[in-house]
């Protein structure tokens, strides 16, 4: 039995590394357990106990550039079992079936195409759902935002954060890692501190006003408002202490259209 | 002088909501250049993203208002027709730019959707209208997007220029008919949207096609195409009417949506409007029929059999229940074509079922596997260890199991 540790978040690259390793010597995934901390600070190869440095061999196989996609966004996922899971699927591409993947009700397949999918949401959700706040320092405008994703979605979307926003200052702080981008160069840190997130935004409150005007009190439909933007993410959406009230009154108000419509 | 500016914004929005239209994508990728050191945003391709959802469902993806609700027009739908009592309000062009760029760098939206009343001339609200956009595309090089509603009667020469800013175009058609239009949009003339869709319609093609010798892309010209919005239960046209039209616009015009809103009532209203609000059901069922016309392979005759769509069941299932000598069907066999007919498969689905099945017989455990509707599909298909008990098709009692539990009802409470 071989026990890999890995001690990064998401850990992409040690999975790599460590998985052509692997293959190097034709381990066989039921021979090695995945371990993620990142407490255990061990060498990769904890067992043999020998190399100081990351042995990398020369790929002999050839993985399909499909299956690489999928593992990027799975090996986002908080569970720890991706690893073994990846490792598997790889495996069983290069020694079972190719086209592996396009069976999509291997137990294996269905597995990985749901941390996919997972992933892929939160990301989305991400980039749909962060809000900055604008700070001035020394002259300069600053956009910090703070997000908790489920997953390990920053390392996803930085890219379009950093196309979007190209010549603006920001800072994203999550839980586990923060980016900071200077419109040239992007800088990462770890376990950023949550605080660093203004309180407020001059421009906040139009966009409170935006949101509680947009919508039509006649036409009230909570469920589906819900299963696009379930309640986990409220906690850092400003607008969202809005919707208590704006359904308390919709009725009333969708009500006086028709009253005022009435009389004239 | 701030709180002004919140007035306006509240009476802005508010009056912009009845708009259903929201979407803010397919009009390709965009982003700001290398050497560029002072633009802002992208377009990521595919449809755009939902920033916010409302309580009503809908996803706020764009900053939507009016640049004025003054209004010449008498529209008796329309909140803001001039003998309407409501606030009025007006944001200048700078407003609204500054506007649109805060919520962007917020990441609050994904870009604007001006509309607006007609304030002096058709021309002079479609300058200004223009003029926002073009501030926001040349003085401050933002690459997010923009949906304008042309007005209706500005000149081609104005309406073209908006194409050179704007992402997607669009001219409300609101009502499927010139008598309706008449009764209650008295100065809207059809045969004048259509002309100037038309006008749009070249010019879109034209950008399209054209590609000079040296390679060089022309200008793109509202790559996101045009829109329009009918609005249902306010006169008393058929779905069959409203389809038709949509069909004609679909095919003549080239629109890449057609949005369908369930008239509501709105303050102050016209006597001329029915008092009551047609029932969302109706809009959806509109949709979903729009749907199967457009994805899905289905003639108008085939969804519709005679003037209204069933509201019981989905257009789908209403043809699959008129049609059972065509089930069940297997899934390992038909043909994409067949596979989209059968109700609880979508257009995704479908696709998944022809990619596996290149490789493997589908079974019942895999379409647990899958997560479909199986309860819906049971009586229509089979696969390798499945077929549906005869009676399930022929029952009396068949179409029973598929009724709605309960209908859409506004003021159930």
């Amino acid at each position: 039995m071989k026990t890999i540790s890995i001690t990064s978040v998401p850990g992409y690259d040690e999975w790599r590394i460590a998985s052509r390793a692997c293959l190097a010597q034709s381990i066989p995934p039921e021979e090695i357990i995945w371990q993620s901390s990142q407490s255990i600070q061990d060498d990769l190869f904890g067992d043999n106990g020998q190399t100081t440095k990351v042995y990398e061999p020369k790929a002999t196989h050839s993985i399909p550039k499909s299956v690489l996609a999928l593992f990027k966004y799975a090996l986002c996922h908080k569970d720890a079992s991706r690893f073994a899971l990846c490792y598997r699927v790889l495996w069983r591409v290069i020694f079972e079936n190719r086209n592996l993947i396009q069976l999509k009700t291997d137990n294996d397949i269905l597995r990985l195409n749901a941390l996919v999918k997972a992933v892929k949401r939160d990301a989305y959700k991400m980039s749909a759902f962060l809000r900055f706040r604008k700070l001035v320092i020394e002259e300069q405008e600053h956009f910090v935002a703070w997000y908790e994703p489920e997953h390990f979605s920053l390392e996803i979307k930085l890219n379009f954060f950093q196309t979007r926003f190209k010549n603006m200052r920001w800072s994203i702080l999550t839980p586990y890692r923060a980016a900071h981008w200077d419109t040239e160069n992007l800088t990462l840190g770890d376990n950023p501190d949550s605080s660093a997130y203004p309180d407020d935004d001059q421009i906040e409150k139009y966009w409170l006003t935006y949101y509680a005007n947009i919508f039509n009190p006649a036409r009230i439909k909570k469920s589906a408002m819900l299963s696009s933007m379930p309640k986990k993410y409220w906690k850092n959406m400003p607008e969202t202490a809005l919707i208590e009230d704006m359904i308390n009154k919709s009725n009333a108000r969708a009500r006086k259209m028709i009253l005022d419509g009435k009389k004239s | 002088m701030q709180d002004k500016l919140i007035q306006k914004l509240e009476i802005l929005s508010d009056a912009a909501k009845y708009d259903a239209s929201c979407a803010s994508g397919s009009a390709g990728k965009r982003k700001a250049g290398k050497t560029d050191k002072t633009g802002i945003g992208s377009l990521t391709g595919g449809s755009g993203i939902c920033h916010s959802f409302t309580p009503d469902g809908r996803c706020v993806s764009l900053l939507k208002i009016l640049m004025t609700n003054y209004c010449i027009y008498d529209c008796h739908y329309c909140i803001n027709r001039v003998s309407s009592s409501v606030r009025r309000a007006r944001f200048t062009v700078k407003e609204t730019v500054d506007l649109t760029l805060n919520f962007y760098k917020r990441n609050y939206i994904e870009g604007l959707f001006l509309s607006s009343g007609i304030v002096g001339s058709p021309d002079l609200t479609m300058e200004s209208m223009v003029r926002i956009a073009k501030s926001l595309r040349i003085d401050h090089g933002f690459k997010g997007y923009i949906h304008l509603k042309t007005i209706p009667n500005a000149s081609p020469e104005l309406q073209t220029e908006a194409g050179l800013y704007a992402d997607r175009l669009s001219i409300n058609v609101e009502m499927p008919t010139q008598p309706s239009l008449n009764k209650y949009a008295p100065e809207k003339d059809l045969g004048a949207i259509h002309g100037s869709m038309n006008t749009l319609k070249d010019k879109i093609a034209e950008h399209k096609a054209d590609k000079s010798y040296s390679g060089k892309r022309p200008p793109s010209f509202a790559p996101g195409g045009q829109s329009t919005q009918m609005i249902v239960g306010a006169d008393d046209s058929s779905d069959k009417i409203i389809l038709k039209t949509s069909v004609n616009l679909y095919k003549q015009q080239k629109l890449r949506r057609v949005y369908y809103s369930a008239f509501s009532p709105i303050p102050d209203a016209s006597e001329v409007l029915p008092l009551k609000p047609a029932p969302l059901m109706r809009e959806h069922r509109l949709y979903q029929a729009d749907w199967l016309l457009r994805f899905y392979g289905f003639n108008l005759d085939e969804i519709l059999q005679n003037d209204m769509l069933d509201m019981e069941h989905d257009p789908k299932l209403a043809w699959a229940l008129r049609n059972r000598h065509v089930f069940p069907i297997d899934l390992n066999k038909a043909d994409k074509q067949l596979l989209l007919r059968v109700p609880g498969l979508g257009a995704r689905t479908v696709q998944k079922i022809l990619a596996i099945r290149r490789y493997t017989k589908l079974s019942w455990v895999d379409l647990t596997k899958m997560r479909l509707p199986l309860q819906k599909l049971k009586p229509f298909i089979s696969v390798s260890d499945y077929l549906p008990a005869i009676h399930l098709l022929d029952s009396a009692h068949f179409e029973l199991q598929f009724k709605q539990p309960k209908q859409f009802e506004l003021f159930a409470t």
